[in-house]
């Protein structure tokens, strides 16, 4: 009961904004916390991919608020540009950046940002991070709709996947709406999680094209080089990459690697390296920040990419964007990221690798390559952020509309899609969680909390100048008079 | 010179009172209401009970005697070091800020901070036990560096009011601060 009616209290509001704002059918405003284990300061795809798409909902019009777990000193809530609140929760990290997940602790807290900030839609990004279930499973008990994103691409095999995809199925069972970045990747999450393909939406990554952009005149005429940039990892294919360098280095005597990235295969690079006297010719560069890949990757003709498994690459789309020619396995979402004529695509074997590049090696000696520019600018067009947030935001659409599965409903569907045991221990977790939602709703009163002062949306009081500002600062209008004043003086 | 009536962000009612005692110099106080009788009764009883029951166990009138003592002391403790009734807030337009607060003993604590090293008086969101609230507080210059702020002093700790009562507190501050400088 007490789901409904906050159900009902929430979309009022927006559906009255609708009525007032008559600029067009996507005129709905909706107020968004993404939550996630991963984020700035943390570095890697997730976190740029939350950023990214936050930035352009923004833009949008839309309300967005960020939930992580505290990194270190950075507790608290700080802005970050153009008004991006994020919520750094004091959560206990347990392994890797995931917080423990207990189902329960990390309700309060939550619970508070979602009400003070006013959220119509949780999105919960990475199957790996333990407060995106959590949030969801709150999410749901408190009547709100849900929309989850998966990263990642996972196996059906070792104990630990299929103990994942079980807590993947409970996770996802209830929830509204699930985004996978490839058509590879919603393969899998449906099969992992037994979802109805309805459900589930591909949106794929975006690249910021104005950061990789062509630079042929870093080029070195006189050779070719091979730019790989991955984590020197077993899935990313290093092994592979082992047996092409001796091969091809010894038929191309013009022909040198810049391999960029850490990891414990690096020690099979150096080995290669040590044993074929390659130092002069495969310069292995160690961990990358993201601000220097476009320095590495236009410095070189080809990109190769050796992964074994892969949702969705942004690499090569990265390499593309720099005007470079891309040569990768056939594996996973690949085939799907790059129009034919952009990639070679090889069976991950060595021999089909070598015959893959050798292809390439010689157009690219014959000159008939198509040249940087050109490539960057169809490669621009094909996934840009913007494009990324529009087609997320038609989901927001839908989901919005959907109804939240009351409590009775919710158990029907957990028994029904979990098996028997597990749905009835998560059926009595649900209800744990209901009966602890209640608590703390009798504790401290909704109405008791303050809602928060919106940064962006509709009501937005962010203004270009703050940012200058210290980001831990409140940035009420009237203050920042005041604060401007101190700075004539 | 009037009262007004806000809440606490746990619910429960305080008051305002605001003092314009000249155009340069305004004093806030926020009070939150007296111990409750019951609330001593309550915890009185709680105590006495658990020792009346260990002394009908043990029969060691030791137990009994030191529930007294345990009861008066954490009395005296709680209005001494806990309870406060009053905070107050004194801002004198380029003089500087009075914070006081008035236990329910009496005992008055005060601080004053000089307006050279304020430089800002702002409201800010932090996350306080398992709750994300709004508070009141004083940032304070760095003197090495112009632009930096060295530290942070909130305000009306202990009364903890809501955004509502923050809001205006603030803006007649920031009519002082403003003006003076």
């Amino acid at each position: 009961m007490g789901q409904r009616r906050k159900v009902g209290a929430v979309k009022a509001p927006s559906s009255q904004r609708d009525s007032a704002d008559a600029s067009g059918a996507h005129s709905r405003k909706h107020s968004i916390c993404m939550v996630s284990d991963f984020f700035y300061p943390n570095m890697g795809g997730v976190e740029s991919h939350i950023y990214q798409l936050s930035q352009c909902l923004i833009e949008k019009g839309h309300k967005v608020v960020i939930a992580t777990h505290s990194y270190g000193r950075r507790t608290g809530i700080r802005y970050l540009t153009n008004g991006l609140k994020v919520y750094y929760l004091p959560l206990q990290v347990m392994y890797n950046q995931s917080t423990a997940t207990t189902c329960f602790h990390s309700l309060p807290l939550l619970r508070c940002v979602f009400v003070r900030e006013q959220i119509t839609v949780v999105h919960a990004h990475s199957s790996f991070s333990a407060m995106a279930h959590d949030s969801l499973f709150h999410a749901k008990t408190m009547g709100l709709n849900t929309v989850f994103t998966d990263h990642s691409l996972f196996g059906f095999a070792d104990v630990s996947s299929v103990l994942t995809n079980k807590l993947l199925t409970i996770s996802l069972c209830d929830t509204n709406h699930i985004v996978c970045v490839s058509y590879t990747s919603k393969e899998n999450t449906v099969l992992r999680a037994a979802l109805n393909p309805e459900i589930v939406s591909v949106i794929p990554n975006a690249v910021d094209p104005t950061d990789f952009t062509p630079d042929p005149s870093q080029r070195q005429d006189d050779r070719i080089t091979i730019v790989v940039i991955s984590r020197l990892v077993y899935r990313k294919g290093i092994d592979l990459l082992g047996g092409i360098i001796p091969e091809l280095c010894l038929k191309h005597p013009d022909l040198h690697f810049l391999i960029g990235g850490e990891g414990p295969k690096r020690l099979v690079l150096e080995e290669v390296r040590e044993k074929y006297q390659l130092h002069d010719r495969v310069r292995l560069l160690g961990a990358l920040e993201h601000k220097d890949v476009r320095g590495v990757l236009v410095q070189g003709h080809i990109f190769l990419n050796t992964s074994l498994t892969e949702a969705f690459c942004m690499a090569i789309v990265e390499g593309a964007s720099c005007g470079l020619q891309v040569v990768s396995t056939r594996v996973g979402g690949i085939p799907e990221v790059l129009p034919e004529d952009l990639i070679t695509l090889c069976e991950p074997t060595v021999r089909s690798l070598c015959d893959g590049l050798e292809k390439v090696i010689a157009k690219q000696r014959s000159a008939s390559v198509p040249p940087p520019g050109s490539v960057h600018t169809r490669v621009r067009s094909l996934y840009t952020w913007r494009n990324v947030a529009e087609r997320t935001e038609k989901v927001y659409d839908r989901v919005a509309g959907e109804e939240v599965l009351p409590l009775a409903k919710r158990f029907r569907r957990l028994k029904s899609h979990c098996g028997p045991v597990a749905g009835t221990i998560f059926a009595f977790v649900a209800i744990l969680d209901f009966l602890f939602l209640l608590l703390l709703q009798w504790l401290v009163p909704d109405r008791a909390m303050d809602v928060a002062v919106d940064a962006t949306g509709p009501g937005g009081l962010w203004r270009q100048k703050t940012g200058k500002r210290s980001e831990t600062e409140s940035k009420r209008a009237t203050k920042q008079a005041a604060e401007t004043k101190t700075q004539t003086q | 010179m009037e009262d007004e009536a806000f809440t606490d962000i746990s619910g429960k009612p305080i008051t305002l009172d605001c003092q314009s005692h000249s155009s340069f110099c305004r004093e806030f106080t926020v009070s939150s209401p007296k111990v409750s009788i019951g609330k001593v009764m309550v915890y009185t009883c709680s105590v006495w009970l658990v020792a009346y029951s260990v002394f009908f166990f043990t029969q060691n009138t030791a137990v009994l005697s030191s529930a007294i003592i345990v009861t008066l002391v954490g009395m005296m403790l709680y209005i001494h070091f806990v309870k406060v009734d009053h905070e107050s807030l004194l801002v004198i337009g380029s003089l500087g800020l009075q914070v006081s607060s008035t236990y329910a003993s009496g005992r008055e604590v005060t601080t004053f901070i000089e307006m050279d090293k304020i430089r800002d008086i702002v409201i800010n969101e932090a996350i306080y036990m398992h709750q994300i609230i709004y508070y009141l507080c004083v940032l304070m210059k760095d003197q090495s560096e112009p632009n930096g702020v060295s530290g942070v002093v909130p305000l009306f700790q202990s009364s903890k009011p809501r955004l509502s009562c923050l809001v205006k507190v603030y803006k007649s501050c920031q009519e002082v601060v403003s003006r003076c400088q």
